[in-house]
């Protein structure tokens, strides 16, 4: 059991580190919201593997039921944000919305 | 046990395209056939519930909404992305994958297991009884959600 629970915490650990030098690195609004993506997809992985190593599954399932009806309102919210700011400057560069910075 | 470790590295190889390819459409169908790897994944771990939610939700849903996205803000493509972060995120993810591959095999072995009582037999009951808090968390959240689309997406009055 230890070596799968390993193999999917390996997995679940590359997605979010694909993700988190998505968010370093890119600049496209959203390019940024897609690396969010992909760290979520990493977390629901390693909540649902805990909870098949640990036994727990099912509740572990209702985690995961959780927090992708939580990920669909953010993904509506941050995409009607990402057509705003793109009405607003014409733009979906990340550095053209530096205007509070001092 | 080989299947889901092609799976697996399936999901990683499209999510990591996802986020590298120049192009926002291609990049927004390899997040959903990374979604649709993890809902095989799920599927193959016992856990059809979730599977189903992941392939509907997350790679149905989600992804229109990309698309729809894209298509609204036409696509974008005049971002210019940083050369640098281009030549230097395959070599730090590489990195990062090995010392992933380490630390994870001490790692493992060391997580306490955390004392839980018996589980309910069925899904239904885990996630009604076990969990009725979080419904009523999901049921505030889909309705912040939809009042901040409409908030977002709300005309303005003549008089402004």
């Amino acid at each position: 059991m230890s070596n799968t629970w390993y193999l999917y915490l390996f997995f679940a650990a590359a997605l979010v580190g694909a993700g988190l030098l998505g968010l370093l690195g890119k600049r496209n609004l959203i390019k940024l919201f897609i690396a969010i993506e992909v760290i979520g997809k990493g977390i629901s992985l390693l909540l649902l593997s805990t909870g098949l190593a640990k036994a727990s599954l099912l509740t572990a399932q209702a985690l995961v039921v959780t927090y992708i009806v939580i990920e669909v309102s953010l993904v509506a919210t941050a995409l009607a944000l990402i057509i705003n700011i793109y009405r607003h400057k014409r733009s979906l560069d990340v550095r053209g919305l530096a205007n509070l910075k001092g | 046990m080989i299947l889901q470790t092609a799976l697996l590295i399936g999901l990683v190889l499209f999510s990591v395209l996802a986020i590298a390819l120049r192009d926002l459409l291609k990049s927004a169908i390899s997040l959903a056939v990374a979604s649709l790897l993890l809902g095989i994944v799920f599927f193959r771990m016992g856990a059809p519930y979730a599977g189903v939610f992941e392939i509907s939700v997350v790679a149905g849903l989600i992804t229109v909404l990309f698309i729809l996205t894209i298509a609204l803000t036409k696509s974008g493509e005049e971002v210019r992305e940083s050369k640098l972060a281009n030549v230097v995120f395959p070599v730090v993810f590489v990195a990062f994958l090995v010392i992933d591959a380490l630390v994870m095999k001490e790692l493992v072995g060391k997580v306490p297991a955390l004392a839980s009582g018996a589980e309910a037999p069925t899904f239904g009951e885990a996630l009604w009884k076990g969990r009725t808090l979080d419904l009523i968390g999901q049921i505030a959240v889909i309705l912040a959600g939809v009042f901040a689309v409409l908030a977002l997406f709300r005309k303005r009055d003549k008089h402004e």
